[in-house]
């Protein structure tokens, strides 16, 4: 497989606006008395408006690396920064979207309080995120699952109301981890497609792991990681291909 | 697979089976302990009655039965000790003549009882006889009659003997006659006739010296001179007080079969071993109404406890199912799991049960039965909680249900039947029934062996509990289901701009939330009303108490001294508040002797406490300021206000003695009130005056007691200090030692065990109930807050949604628990109202401990939420990983 990349993959690093810039990035984890290194010197960067496929085998790092691009890990090695959005994400929520693989809803709350949460958690008024909820319901085309309870959703549905959650802010880097693997195949496309739709509407990157040859395909730029090493495709879109 | 499943559980469900067998532990270590406490009662009930005997056996020879045969047949009973013969006789009156400034004077009493006493009596029966001035054997006048007579040691006595001339004796001492009333029973008097009055006067001689007296009477009718067999008896009995009265009694019948009705037993011993019966009956209750809702109650928070993760175990068995696992097999692995929590935490239990015996009780054993019990109960609540809610899943829930994140909020049947309110009706209306009979929970019939002891009335407090946990229940299911809008704005201060969205996620978890609300409440009135039943149960003893004793240490100078009030001056010193003097003295009321104390009203409160219970027509302060008022009123009995038709400011001419003559003078007071209980006064009839005026109207202002405050602080430093300072000139007691004294056996040493043990599991269960539910609660849900942390909740808005369950929880926990604390305390203060003595007038409410109860459950709700928060946020990075 491809060498570790040294020099960071996707943008040049140095551009100030790059949404994330990951700079020889580590994650090990401990299992037990095992330590496994989920993501090795890593460096890659993702700019405004770019549409990347993050894809490799089941356990190669995709999750981790997402989570540390999300600001909701830290890594063990290296640096992360975020140049175009100001801060560390966590420090302020609503700028990275991030979109999980399983069912990531608070079972309690109904779709629309779901989707509300972020602005919530934003500082926003009760009022402000329910507008904001019905607005991403809108542009999911799900506003008849509003009052719905995740118990009550399919799993396709659940994972449009997650990534409506995701939207709901209209964040600047979406980071999607493998959103079609639990979708059977027409339904996953129904998703991607939708979420390709929102990301050019608000203007952001797109970071989406997936297994799916056919959904890397509709996005630009392709990144392998392998056995928690990342190596680069430039593989450009530069005609989309259609989508349903 | 069992043992895989088995060593799956310790390792990765350790916590919670750990806190699943605390449970089982705390319930099963409540029951041991209060069992220990059952047997324990028992065991001293029967010992201190046996010691509060004075004789324990009054054998009255019949109708042409031989006493000496009788006292033969008598000292060769079984467990006979001793046996004598005492001499008792009639004597028209008592006279003792004294010579004073030149004057002679005649002091007389009415007719008389003469008892002859061999020589050895006292030794034999120490507590029967208490001296109080001269010698110790020889001719003794009881404290009454030489009050009356005026008489002192050296004196010279004239005995009235009918049809015959007056005998002389010469006066030794001066004794008190502590257990006058059996010493002068009608040996032989049928079951429930009214207990007669001991005589007025009474005198003592060495049997010799009575023989020589009354001898010459013999056969004179029904006066005639008689012996009675008093016996000491071995009081090696069964701990168990009921089976203890049935070997005592049976052995008084053996007696009286042996000697064919030559004699009749007064069975003293039985009749203390009856008394004692029935406080072990109260005993039992005493355990079934305190002791087995906290039982109940540790039970109920085991069940909490698992039921918080019942929906994890619902998700498992789900799967397992869906892997083709039959509901045998999964009601195999749920039993196995429900022995290994309810061995640990029944051994746990067992192990703390030993060591609060051994700090309570001070002894090391058990007992195989509670033992047994307590084990039974610690199993049973295993099933009860682990299994019993696993195979109700597998039946009742599908597949797909199980899977669900969430349990469905469908109201239970219940709710729609109304069985709350039926059960709180049910409960008002047993507590009516129950109060008709005047609270008779036990009913030991004199001389029946049997006991009855109306369980009926424990199902008054029962329905309560229920009832009120239910309907607590409903009231947070209708809070957080109809009224979720209003508890979201309730919510603003703690959740700020999250409270719709806590209040939201609380409504959806409303059942979950509601049933930890009402263990919470439950447990908080458990411990209030514990708390308040134990805080009512010692303020009524220490009135008892006090009332016995008089105040914190008494002096009482011996009868006839002529100490005045200006001698309350020498017992001021460290640690003395205040010291009051009591006269004392005897009045007739018509022909009827009663006690006659003289206060000064204006200062007697600052030396013992007078309480408005004791007295009828005003308060205590208003009576006592009516006798400041006018120096000439009297407090009387309510028993002279009936017989005499007294109306207030009625005039009650009282017949007392002159100091200066020794002649009986007629003093006039004016009835101002009615006074039932005064302290060192007797339970009959007896009147309340001026010191002042009963001094100016006789001449003397001597004083009988001396009653010392000390704040109930140093008690037995003064005492001491004050017995030093008297050198055995008067008798010194204090209230520390009357406490012990005057206790039945079910109050004095027991219950400050029993009340240790539950308080402090009050309190144990209190804080757990608080913490342990929230944060088991919480803890099931560390996925949800990793989310939540994932789309940008801050460790503080994850406090805030946290702590806003805390908030309904404390709130709703703390109302509920304070109004059924509240409910509860009277019901059981009404209900138990048979181990009061006296009974209370309002409940005493311990504020200190109910404050700091409140304050631990919200301590441990504030650790519970802090942990959490803490908790959830840094587990949250790898719970994202399984998202």
């Amino acid at each position: 497989m491809s060498a570790p990349a040294r020099r960071p993959a996707g943008q040049d690093a140095t551009r100030p606006n790059a949404l994330v810039v990951c700079e020889a990035v580590s994650r090990d984890y401990r299992t037990g008395t095992a330590r496994v290194a989920a993501v090795r010197e890593v460096s890659c960067a993702v700019g405004p408006a770019t549409r990347i496929a993050l894809t490799g085998r089941s356990g190669s790092g995709k999750s981790t690396l997402l989570h540390l691009m999300a600001g909701l890990d830290t890594p063990t090695a290296g640096t992360i920064s975020w140049p175009g959005l100001g801060d560390v994400p966590r420090g302020r929520p609503g700028l990275v979207g991030f979109i999980f693989q399983g069912p990531s809803l608070l079972p309690e709350l109904t779709a629309a309080q779901n989707i509300a949460l972020p602005r919530l958690f934003g500082g926003h008024s009760q009022g402000h995120a329910a507008i904001s909820a019905a607005e991403a319901l809108r542009r999911l085309g799900i506003e008849d699952l509003s009052d719905a309870l995740p118990d009550q959703l399919s799993s396709g549905q659940a994972q449009r109301v997650a990534i409506a959650r995701a939207l709901a802010t209209r964040p600047r880097l979406i980071l999607a981890d493998e959103p079609t693997g639990r979708l059977d195949a027409a339904t996953g496309t129904q998703v991607i497609a939708a979420l390709l739709d929102v990301a050019d509407e608000i203007d952001a990157g797109l970071v989406v792991a997936t297994h799916d040859p056919a959904v890397a395909v509709q996005l630009g730029e392709s990144w392998q990681m392998n056995d928690g090493r990342l190596a680069i495709s430039t593989q450009r879109r530069d005609q989309p291909k259609e989508r349903p | 697979m069992t043992s895989s499943w088995l060593s799956g559980l310790l390792r990765r469900r350790g916590a919670r089976l750990l806190l699943n067998a605390i449970g089982i532990a705390v319930a099963v270590a409540l029951l041991g302990s209060l069992g220990s406490f059952l047997v324990a009662s028992r065991s001293t009930m029967t010992d201190r009655a046996a010691r509060t005997v004075a004789v324990d056996w009054q054998v009255q020879p019949q109708a042409g039965g031989s006493p000496s045969a009788l006292l033969e047949a008598t000292r060769t009973a079984a467990g006979t000790l001793a046996a004598l013969p005492v001499g008792f006789a009639h004597s028209t009156g008592l006279a003792v003549t004294s010579t004073g400034d030149g004057a002679t004077s005649t002091q007389t009493t009415g007719p008389a009882a003469v008892l002859g006493l061999p020589a050895d009596y006292r030794t034999v029966f120490p507590d029967a006889i208490r001296g109080l001035e001269g010698a110790a054997t020889g001719v003794l006048v009881a404290q009454q009659t030489a009050a009356n007579l005026h008489a002192r040691p050296g004196d010279s006595v004239t005995i009235g003997r009918a049809g015959l001339p007056p005998a002389v004796v010469r006066v030794d001492g001066i004794v008190a006659l502590p257990q006058a009333d059996s010493l002068f029973q009608r040996v032989g008097a049928p079951i429930g006739a009214q207990p007669s009055a001991p005589p007025d006067n009474v005198l003592l001689l060495p049997d010799q010296q009575w023989h020589a007296v009354f001898d010459p009477l013999a056969g004179s009718g029904a006066d005639a001179p008689t012996v009675q067999i008093h016996a000491a008896r071995s009081h090696q009995l069964p701990p168990d007080p009921a089976a203890a009265y049935t070997a005592a009694t049976a052995s008084a019948h053996n007696l009286e079969a042996r000697t064919a009705g030559a004699g009749i037993v007064g069975d003293n011993l039985a009749a203390a071993l009856d008394r004692a019966r029935a406080d072990a009956a109260y005993a039992q209750v005493l355990f079934l109404f305190l002791g087995a809702p906290g039982a109940v109650l540790a039970a109920l928070l085991t069940a909490m406890v698992t039921a918080t993760g019942s929906g994890r175990r619902r998700r498992e068995f789900a799967l397992l199912r869906a892997r083709g696992m039959g509901s045998a097999r999964l009601v195999g692995l749920a039993a196995i799991e429900a022995g290994v929590v309810g061995s640990i935490g029944t051994l746990a239990g067992l192990a703390v049960v030993a060591v609060i015996t051994r700090m309570a009780f001070g002894t090391a054993g058990i007992g195989v039965t509670a033992v047994i019990l307590s084990a039974a109960g610690g199993l049973l609540i295993a099933l009860a909680t682990v299994l019993v809610p696993a195979y109700r899943d597998l039946r009742q829930v599908s597949v797909a249900a199980g899977r669900m994140a969430v349990a469905p909020t469908t109201a239970p049947r219940w709710t729609r039947w109304g069985l709350d309110l039926v059960l709180l009706a049910g409960a008002g209306v047993i507590f009516w029934l129950t109060g008709r009979n005047g609270y008779q929970l036990v009913l030991a019939p004199e001389g029946v062996p049997g006991i009855a002891v109306s369980y009926w009335a424990f199902a008054g407090p029962a329905l309560l509990w229920i009832g009120a946990g239910l309907f607590a229940w409903r009231l947070v299911d209708l809070a957080l289901g109809r009224g979720r809008k209003l508890v979201g704005r309730g919510l603003r201060p703690v959740a700020g701009n999250l409270a719709d969205t806590a209040s939201a996620m609380m409504s959806r978890r409303r059942h979950s939330l509601a049933g930890a609300t009402v263990v919470l409440g439950l447990a908080l009135a458990f411990a209030a009303s514990t708390a308040t039943f134990n805080s009512t149960y010692r303020a009524q003893a220490e009135v008892d108490a006090q009332l016995t004793n008089g105040a914190d240490v008494t002096v009482a100078e011996p009868p006839g001294a002529p100490v005045g009030p200006s001698a309350s001056a020498q017992f001021a010193g460290p640690g003395v508040r205040s010291v009051e003097p009591l006269q004392h003295r005897f009045a007739y009321v018509g022909a009827d002797l009663q006690d006659l104390y003289g206060v000064n009203p204006a200062t007697i409160t600052n030396a013992t406490a007078l309480r408005d219970q004791y007295f009828q027509g005003g308060t205590a302060r208003q009576l006592l300021d009516r006798l400041t008022a006018a120096p000439d009123s009297v407090l009387v009995s309510a028993e002279t206000v009936a017989d005499f038709q007294l109306q207030p400011g009625d005039l009650v001419n009282l017949r007392l003695r002159d100091a200066r003559t020794g002649a009986l003078i007629t003093v006039p007071f004016h009835y101002a009130g009615v006074v039932s209980e005064f302290p060192t006064a007797p339970k009959d009839s007896f009147l309340v005056a001026n010191a002042s005026y009963i001094a100016a109207h006789t001449g003397s202002d001597a004083v009988a007691t001396f009653l010392v405050d000390t704040g109930g602080q140093n008690v037995n430093a003064v005492s001491g200090r004050i017995r030093q300072q008297v050198a055995g000139s008067a008798t010194v007691t204090d209230i520390t030692s009357t406490r012990a004294v005057i206790g039945s056996s079910l109050t004095a040493v027991d219950l400050a065990g029993l009340t240790r043990i539950e308080l402090g599991f009050a309190l144990a269960l209190a804080a757990a109930a608080a913490g342990l539910v929230l944060s088991l609660g919480l803890t099931e849900r560390r996925r949800g807050f990793a989310i939540a942390t994932a789309v940008g909740a801050s460790g503080g808005q994850l406090r805030r949604l946290i702590a806003s369950e805390a908030a309904m929880l404390a709130v709703g926990g703390l109302l509920a628990g304070a109004t059924l604390g509240w409910v509860l305390s009277e019901m059981l203060v009404a209900v138990l109202t048979g181990v009061f003595d006296p009974p209370p007038s309002a409940l005493s409410v311990p504020w200190g401990y109910l404050v700091g109860a409140g304050a631990l459950s919200l301590a441990s709700l504030a650790l519970a939420t802090g942990l959490t928060a803490g908790n959830a946020r840094r587990s949250s990075i790898a719970l994202l990983r399984e998202l």
